[in-house]
Order: C-alpha cells, then structure tokens, then sequence
C-alpha cells in the first residue's frame, strides 16, 4: 500500500504569508492564496513522482525505508502543525465570508430604498402629480438600479478576473457585445472555415467517399460483406424519405388519371 | 461467472469528433489534445496515458493551434480569433484575449517560454507578452499579403518562420521585419492550377526551415540564403503536420514526423551519410499506417511519435530504438473513446440515457419473452424506444448528465448553466418539465450524482466543492455544500454514492478520494492519495467498501466503517495483479455490484467485462487470465482447480458502458468502430492493387 506523505513542505509557507496578511482585504487574500495554490500543489506533486519508483519497490517485498525517530517525529509535529494551521484559516476564511455577507445585507437594503431626492419628490409632489411622475419615476429607478448593476458588474469583474471569460455571470445570463463587431467577426469565421473545407475537401483534393472506401477494404477481405450502405440503415435516409415521398405522389397522380 | 441475459445496446449513435492538434510538454510527460469541437483533453503519459482532465467544447470555438507555456501553461488559439489560457487546476477557462487579427491560424511560444506569437487571418503576426497571470500585446511584425497558416521559432527565439500560402517568410524577431520570402512551386499539383498552402514550419538551429505543404512536398530550405536545399515527395495528397523531437531532448533535432491526408505517418531522421563518416543528411526512414482518414497533427515525444487526425483516433507510437526496456509500454496505443462515462441508465424503468455534445437521447430498451440457453440470440417482442431528444441551448457541449435511478430526473451541465428535468411517465407517454430557478452556485458541473431512493442529488462543481440537494415532488432543498479543503483548488471528477445513501465518495485527478458522511454532513475520512488517478469509484451495498480502480489498473477496496483496506485488498497487493490485467490499454470506466452476490465486483474497461469473486483463488502469473468458459463435461474438481477470481468476458467490445439491471439481467453498450468511419468526412482516394 501506498502510504500519503504529509505534505509539510508547503502548508507552513502558506500559513506564513496568511499570518502576515491583514485579514481584511479578502480578495488579495483569496488571490494570494491562490498563488500559493499552484506552486505548492506543483511542490506537492514532485514528491509524488519521486514516490513513483518507491511505490513500485514496495509492492517487491522490499524493506521499507528506515525512519530515525528524530525525522519521524519531526514530521508528525509538521502534520499536526499543518492541521492547525489549516483550521486556523478555515476559521478566518469563514469570518471573513460572515462579514462579507453581512456587508451585502447592508448594500441589499440600502440599494431596496428610493433614492433620497425622489423619495423628497415624491413627499413633496401633490397627489396629481404623481400619476404624471409615475413613469418618470421609473425611468429614474430603472436608470439607478442599471448604474447600481453596471458598478456591481465592474467590481465584481476586479474580483472574479478569472470568469471574465464567461461573461454569463451568476446572476446575469446573457452577453453584451457590438453587434457590428459580431457580424464580421462571424462572417470572417465562415470565410475561414470555407478555406478550410474548400482546401481540405474541395474540388481537386481527390477525396473518395466513405461507401467506395468501405468497399474497397470489403473487397480485400477473406469474408466478403454487404456493403455498409445496406448495413447501416441510418444512411441516405434524406434520399430514402424523397423517393417515399415521390412514389407516393406518383400512385396520386396515377390513379387520378386512370379515373378519367 | 453466473449466466445473464444480455441487453446488446448498439444504438447509441455516438461519433467522436476529428483530432485537430496535440501538444506535448515534456516537463510534465502530459499531452493535450484538441478536438474540432473546440474540446481540449489531456492526457498523462506517465499514468498510463490516462485522459485525465477535459475542457468542452464550445461551437464557436474551433481549436486551431495548441501550445503550452513555460511552467505548464496551456494555451489555445482558433478562428473566433481569440487566444484562450486554460485552468488546469480548476478546469475552466481563465480568460480569453482577442488578437484583433481576424481567425487565428497558427501560434507558437518562444523557446525560452515568454512570448506567444500568432499568426492570423489578415496576414498579421502578433507577439504578445505571457506575464504571470495574463498575456499582454507588445507588438505586430510586418503584415503579409495573405493568411499565415503556420509558425516555428528558431530554437534561439532570433528568428521566425511564417508558413502562408505559396511562400514561407523567415522574420527577424527584434525589428518584426521579413528577412526572406522563400516561393514553393506548384509543380507537383495536378491539373488545376490550385494554391500550395504551407501546411506546417519547423525551424532547425543550424537554420534549416523544412515545410509541409498541400502539393506533398517535404521541403528543406537554408534560412541564411533563401533557398531550396531539399525535396521530398512522399504523399499524393496534402501533407497536413509537421513536429521535430523536442530541443530538451538528446541528442537534439536528429528525427522529425509529418503526417499525410492519406493517413500515413513518416518518420525522418538524420542520418551519417555513410558509416563512419561525419557527413549527415535527413532520410525518410519509416512509414506508419495507423490512420484511415487525415492526420492533422502529429507531435514528438523522447520515445515515441504521436498522432491524431480525423479519423478521431489518437496513436502513440514508441520508437524501438528509443526505448530501453522491452516491455509492454513500448507497445503501440490507440485511444478512441473518452475515459468517462457518457451513459447512465435507470434500472428500474430499464432507460438509458446517452450524452451526445450538444443533445441528450433518452432511450427505453427493448424487451423479449423467448427464452433460449447459453449463447442464443433471443428475438425482440418489443424494440426499443427512443423516448426523448433533447437539445441543448446555446453553443456549449455538455460536460456530465445523469439520470436518476427511477427514471424520473435527469440533471446535465455546460460550462455556464445546470439543467434539471422532471420526467413523468403516463402510459406511454412522457412529459418533460424543467425546473427552474436554480441557485446560483449550480452553474457549472463536473459530475452529477443521483442517490440510490433518487431523492437527493450530488453536483461536483468546478469550484471543488460539493453540493448535496434533495429533490422534492418538481422542486428541490439545497441542503449541503461540502467546500474543498482550504489551500486546495482542485475540483473533483468522479463521484460515488452508497446505495443506502450515508455515504458519498468523491475524487479528484490526484489527490486522494475523500468519503463524506451524508448523515451528519461532514467529511469521514480520505483514501490516502496513490500516485495513479482514479479512474473509477463505486461502493458496495451493506458493507460499504469503496472499491477504486487506477489507471495503472490496480483495483483497492477500502472499507469506509472501518476507515481502512480490507483484507482482501491487501491479499491482493501482497500477491499482486496478473500480469496480463496490467497490460491492459484503457482503463476501467465502471464499477457495481450484484444484489443478491457480495463477493462479486463487476466492472469493465473498453474491451472486457471483469467478474471479480472475491471467493475464489487469485490467479498468479502462471494461470490462464481470459479463460474460456469451463468445458461443462470435465469434473467438478479441475473446474475448480482452475477457477480464478477473476471471471473476464470479451465478447462485447468497444464496450462503453456496461450494467446490471436485475440479477439475471446486464445492458452492454457497444459502439462498433465501422459505424463511426461511416460517418466521418471523406477520406483521400487510394488506387488498391487488385480492386
């Protein structure tokens, strides 16, 4: 069996920085632990290599390699120093979500309320009034609330760079792009992959077709077999719906004539 | 073995798309692979070559070049004109970079590892900065007139040579000015006066460029003067790829591969011109034939020549003189079939359901009353039904599906939105209902898991964490997340619940699997990490031993009360595997278990089907693996004398997916390779001596 290796080599690294870090600014801290992440994974992955051949000697009844107590114990102190550590920051990292989430509760209910002038427009305005305003009024929310989502959007995009990519976002689900742009980038896309097509299979390419090429290895076999296109029944089925289509029109107009 | 009846499943119409280019890092001993589909797969070499992350597809995303960075970065560039940086780690997308340059035909990183050039549709060729977590333009080079189609670096990153359409430009990196333009004839084309396109560069460090072109010439030119040093005319159609053996390697630059729309590979070496003297020059030495359709990239590692094209086949040829020691890894792989799952079916109403990139097909299977004995084929009373298409939105592939054991959900994913479906079945018909409004941590999933009763669902999301939700009548309660270790990023691909439903296993590509109790919600215990990925997890009825298959074929069961291996596990590693199971090519996909038989583990990769009886003798290198049914005439004592615990059928093959449905009762899906070269794109004509 295969036994894991703490792998103390990088959790104390990490746990350094994240000591040193000020545990308010979460973003940085999620980066850098993400950082941290990949080198140190890639750090945890060469012991495992290096395991490789270990792993192999141990399944030939080999002796397994001696640990003095020292080194033994060393790394038992390292283990549990990691468990520690991971904890330590498990607790931080769920702080801090606590208090992430408590700030959006924040913005949630001050974002629910009008804005300040149109709630003193409103209060002011006489009861005739506010039907006219109505629409007005929506214009102005609606226009708060597209300000308030561009925002949102924005450092939402400082935050997840990673998902930049698809811009369909957690609470968004479409895209926003230049439709000029589109146009001729899709466009520019067909062309290329025209060329493609024309170059690969165009005239001239001496391309077979998948049938002959089926035939011509059925041929140079010992068993000869029914060629593929009465094997596989999905093939020409366009063709076999038309000549369908076409027969039974054909009976139509057949038996109409033959009546007169 | 026991005797079933066999459902043979060979209408799940299911077509892998064409290779389009194959990268190799030799740091890592990995291979990444992209599809037409846009899909990006990777292989590792050293496990086995086991497909051990994927990226899906995207429509508008057609892949045209693949490269990987220094510090095992990967990149991709295609004709929506954007240059894509994947997340290894957590499997998406870290971000898109447009060229502004139109569709992207070709890309190349510097040898030092620090700059990407891409060469585009309007002629352009653009050199970006790889910073440490972006990419960044720094400058254009001279525009050509038409479309550059391929790109090599000298391995001094001091010049480039830029593959267009009847000419290759050498480029003077510092200025970005064209050094050279170097015109290739046409001489060799047929009638029709066509385009020579420069398929493929490889810039040498004595400055030699050699090119591959659609008129099926091998060409050599000296880059210091602008001339013809060399023609090879190896193929009457195009020839599509170019790669030279890695700069790291030793000794450097002595073999190249190009591979043909004919299929054939060619394998160049440089070689004394005769014995004993210092005089070298470049020979064709050996033509594979391991294609039927194009080969649209090929790629050289230390010891073998790898190769993928339309025909969706990926080859990995080892060279014999490149390989120390004779043993089974230096035998030829071909990899056809994803390694995962793309089918779940529902025991208890008999569905399946296929996943297909862009649809779901859900299918009821056919049912027989005749009866027959061993070996009969029995006629169908009904056919089987295709119940349901369904489409997808939007241009994603899907990642994962399910379908619930009763037959009465079906759950799949893209890469931005997670779908739910409520089936009802009335009779014969069947209505679908989605559920809507999911939550919005449910966007994008690896994997999906339906507990045993269906009643709650498992989602592996890309993030690394674990949702558990129960499925209420047409709605559901999200009940758990399990988040991922603090300092981990790595998401988890594989899942497996127990059939009682306290237990539920979960892996990812390297780390260790961890099992969570469901009952009080938190993590019970992690399967200490073997240096092999999992390629499949399942755990038993009432004894809950969790059985993990490897790549490197090894098969553990741990117990999860007891929270070690069990006795049997150890047996086997102590005696080890017979020779014959560890040579095996693909690697087990699936794993259950009989009701009725708790000594059984049933599993199967892509060419047989495994009983294991935990009750018998294990084989050693001297038994027979794959024997033939016992003859029913001998004694009852050499019948047991030669039983082994492993019980393997190969009838069924390429098998994709097999399962018990009751205890008489197995569903085989095959997938017959003559129906997928059916539909694939039209091969090159060849004259056949003798047809």
């Amino acid at each position: 069996m295969v036994q894991l290796r703490p792998r103390a080599s990088r959790v104390p690294a990490s746990a350094m920085v994240d000591e040193g870090q000020p545990a308010s600014e979460e973003e940085e801290a999620a980066e850098h632990g993400l950082l941290l992440g990949q080198p140190s994974s890639g750090a945890a992955a060469e012991p495992l290599e290096e395991e490789d051949g270990e792993g192999d000697d141990e399944f030939d009844d080999e002796a397994p390699e001696e640990l003095t107590f020292a080194s033994a114990q060393a790394e038992a102190r390292e283990e549990e120093r990691r468990v520690r550590e991971s904890v330590r920051r498990d607790k931080t990292l769920l702080k801090e979500k606590r208090k992430r989430r408590e700030e959006l509760f924040i913005e949630q209910k001050k974002r629910k309320l009008l804005p300040d002038n149109i709630l003193e427009k409103l209060t002011t305005a006489g009861q005739t009034n506010i039907k006219k305003s109505s629409g007005k009024l929506k214009e102005a929310t609606l226009q708060k609330k597209k300000e308030e989502y561009e925002k949102g959007s924005v450092s939402k995009n400082a935050k997840e760079k990673v998902q930049k990519v698809q811009s369909v976002g957690q609470n968004k689900s479409y895209w926003a792009l230049r439709l000029k742009d589109q146009d001729l980038r899709d466009s520019r896309q067909e062309a290329a992959k025209a060329f493609i097509q024309n170059s690969l299979y165009g005239p001239g390419t001496n391309r077979t077709t998948v049938n002959k090429f089926l035939s011509l290895e059925n041929k140079r076999l010992p068993v000869k077999k029914a060629a593929a296109q009465f094997l596989n029944s999905a093939w020409g089925t366009q063709k076999k719906q038309n000549a369908k289509r076409f027969k039974r029109r054909w009976m139509v107009r057949k038996m109409k004539t033959s009546k007169k | 073995m026991g005797e079933f009846k066999v459902h043979r499943v060979r209408f799940f119409n299911y077509v892998p798309s064409g290779i389009r280019c194959v990268a190799y890092n030799n740091q890592s001993n990995r291979l990444a692979v992209s599809r037409t589909d846009g899909t990006v797969e990777i292989y590792n070499l050293s496990a086995n070559y086991f497909q051990e992350k994927f990226f899906p597809g995207h429509e508008s995303r057609a892949t045209e070049a693949l490269c990987w960075a220094k510090g095992q970065r990967l990149f991709s560039a295609g004709l929506n004109g954007e240059i894509i940086e994947y997340d290894l780690q957590a499997l998406n997308i870290k971000y898109a970079v447009d060229a502004f340059g139109g569709p992207i035909w070709s890309m190349a990183i510097s040898p030092h590892g620090s700059q990407l050039l891409v060469g585009c549709e309007d002629g352009s060729l653009k050199l970006f900065q790889i910073t440490l977590d972006k990419i960044q333009f720094e400058r254009n080079f001279d525009r050509q007139k038409s479309r550059i189609l391929s790109l090599s670096w000298h391995p001094s990153g001091t010049h480039v040579a830029a593959g267009s359409i009847d000419y290759i430009s050498v480029f003077d990196v510092k200025s970005g000015s064209a050094v050279h333009k170097m015109l290739v004839d046409r001489q060799y084309m047929s009638v029709s006066k066509r385009k020579c396109i420069i398929w493929g560069v490889a810039f040498l460090s004595d400055g030699t460029v050699i090119s591959v072109d659609s008129a099926g010439k091998v060409q050599f030119w000296d880059s210091a003067t602008g001339t013809l040093v060399k023609n090879h005319l190896i193929a009457n159609a195009d020839v599509q790829s170019i790669a030279v053996s890695d700069v790291s390697m030793v000794p450097q630059e002595d073999s190249f591969v190009v591979g043909t729309a004919e299929g054939t590979v060619f394998h160049f070496q440089l070689v004394s011109v005769t014995s004993n003297s210092s005089e070298k020059q470049w020979v064709r030495t050996k033509p594979f034939q391991h294609h039927t359709h194009d080969v649209r990239a090929v790629a050289h590692s230390p010891t073998a020549l790898i190769s993928g094209g339309t025909d969706t086949h990926l080859v990995i040829r080892p060279l014999m003189e490149k390989v120390e020691v004779k043993n089974y890894d230096a035998a030829l792989r071909k990899i056809t079939f994803p390694h995962r799952r793309l089918i779940s079916c529902s025991k208890k109403r008999q569905l399946l359901l296929f996943q297909f990139a862009h649809h779901l097909e859900l299918w009821r299977l056919g049912s027989t009353v005749a009866t027959g004995k061993n070996g009969d084929t029995l006629p169908l009373s009904k056919d089987a039904d295709h119940l349901l298409h369904l489409k997808t939105k939007g241009p994603e592939n899907i990642i994962c599906s399910c379908i619930s054991p009763c037959g009465s959900w079906i759950a799949y994913s893209t890469t931005s939105r997670f779908f739910l479906y409520r089936l009802n079945y009335e009779h014969d018909n069947i209505s679908l209902q989605r559920v809507s409004k999911m939550p919005a941590f449910l966007r994008s999933a690896l994997q999906i898991l339906f507990s045993e009763d269906s009643t709650k669902l498992f989602v592996a999301s890309n993030q690394g964490s674990l949702h558990v939700i129960r499925l209420l009548e047409g709605s559901f309660k999200h009940l758990h997340t399990f988040q991922p270790q603090s300092g981990t990023v790595e998401s988890m691909c594989l899942l497996a619940v127990s059939p009682d439903g306290n237990w539920l296993a979960a892996s990812g590509t390297s780390a260790g699997v961890h099992v969570y109790n469901i009952k009080h919600l938190k993590l019970h215990c992690t399967v200490p990490s073997y240096n092999f990925p999992v390629t499949a997890l399942a755990i038993a009825p009432n004894t809950n031993n969790l059985v993990i298959a490897h790549s490197d074929q090894q098969v553990f069961e741990y117990s999860i009360p007891d929270k070690q291996y069990t006795e049997w596990s150890r047996t086997i590693q102590k005696q080890g595997f017979h020779y014959l199971w560890l040579q095996r090519d693909t690697p087990i996909t699936h794993i259950s278990f009989h009701p009725k038989r708790p000594m059984h583990i049933l599993l199967h990769d892509a060419y047989m089907f495994c009983i294991i009886d935990k009750s018998l003798p294990l084989p050693n290198d001297k038994t027979l693996l794959y024997n033939p049914l016992p003859p029913t005439n001998e004694s009852d004592v050499i019948r047991r004398r030669t039983a082994h615990a492993f019980k393997i059928s190969k009838i069924y093959k390429p098998l994709l997916f097999m399962d018990l449905l009751d205890e008489r009762t197995l569903v085989a899906v095959e997938r017959p390779l003559d129906d997928i070269i059916a539909q694939l794109p039209p091969p090159i004509k060849k004259k056949k001596f003798g047809t």
